[in-house]
């Protein structure tokens, strides 16, 4: 009782900032997918110019990852399977990231393909692999943030009995 | 107690391959379901001469090439788009039906180990994709494409020209 008084404004801030990441990324992530969903081909299309993947997975990839990105948004937004989902779009963003960065590195010239695959969509940039360094850094929080509680959960549960 | 502090892991596990799962089964089963639906394995290769070799060819590499005269530039793109401006010494093959009688007129000039690049504009404009699949096909070993070519090269201000070009 006396730990709930002391720490009552701490867990608020951190519930705020739990709700605020959750929906941040589920907006993104619905947002991201819904445009690829639209547009499979052109998708394909960008994902084949990352020249990363072998050709025969470019198709599967490109017709599955933006239903992941979806449905990952809508569990985000509604709140449920949270470490599933905070794991998956950590390593989403770390594969988003480390794509983006080889490619600005060898010099291809490419579009980022994140959330337009129009011929005018902006192109792969320092600036777009910051922005996915953000998003992953949210993703991180949530992360940590999901499997704290749940590891407090578990403590609680093990005083309990 | 063990197991406890072990089954947030196994949970995000298992609701993580739930997630691909499902997404799976709901991707591909909507491109079924699609009229325009793309196939599985898709044909994305160009195959260059050597195995392991990109289809792509970076603007530093291909900026070289040109400095040396040692590739061949093939503009994909409309016939009005190469008037208006195109890789200096580049030659005009536009992606359309027409592409194989055009394609014989200037055939015949081409040695056939000649390093071609092809290109068209904006970055995923499939234009050079195309043609360079075709010219593969017919036999040329070194084929390239500059992903957004006319951007790229004329942002970085490599020699340009307008106008019809050279005749075939």
């Amino acid at each position: 009782m006396k730990y709930k008084d002391k720490e009552a404004t701490r867990p608020y801030i951190a519930g705020i900032a739990y709700h605020a990441a959750r929906w941040i990324l589920g907006v993104v992530f619905i947002y991201a997918g819904i445009h690829k969903i639209l547009d499979p081909a052109a998708f394909a299309r960008a994902v084949h110019l990352y020249q990363i993947l072998p050709d025969g997975l470019v198709n599967l990839v490109a017709l599955v990852l933006p239903w992941v990105e979806l449905f990952l948004g809508f569990l985000f937004v509604i709140g449920i399977w949270m470490p599933g989902a905070a794991v998956l779009s950590t390593l989403l963003f770390m594969v988003f990231m480390g794509a983006l960065s080889y490619n600005l590195a060898r010099g291809l010239d490419i579009g980022c393909g994140c959330f337009s695959t129009s011929p005018a969509a902006e192109a792969a940039s320092i600036r777009t692999v910051a922005r996915d360094g953000m998003f992953l850094v949210v993703s991180l929080y949530l992360l940590c943030a999901t499997f704290g509680v749940a590891f407090l959960r578990g403590l609680r549960k093990r005083g309990d009995s | 107690m063990r197991n406890r502090e072990g089954s947030p892991w196994k949970q995000a596990l298992r609701q993580v391959s739930l997630i691909i799962l499902i997404a799976g089964v709901v991707g591909l089963g909507v491109n079924w379901l699609r009229t325009d639906s793309l196939p599985l394995v898709g044909d994305w290769s160009v195959r260059t001469g050597t195995a392991g070799d990109t289809p792509a060819i970076p603007l530093a590499e291909a900026a070289r090439l040109f400095s040396e005269q040692a590739a061949l530039f093939i503009d994909a793109r409309y016939e009005e788009d190469y008037a208006d401006g195109h890789i200096k010494g580049a030659l005009s093959l536009p992606w359309d039906d027409a592409v194989r009688t055009r394609f014989l007129k200037i055939a015949g000039a081409i040695p056939p180990d000649r390093v071609i690049i092809t290109y068209c504009d904006g970055e995923t404009c499939h234009l050079s994709h195309d043609l360079a699949v075709f010219l593969r096909e017919k036999g040329f070993k070194e084929v390239r494409e500059l992903v957004n070519g006319w951007t790229v090269w004329r942002d970085a201000g490599l020699p340009v020209e307008s106008g019809n070009g050279p005749p075939p």
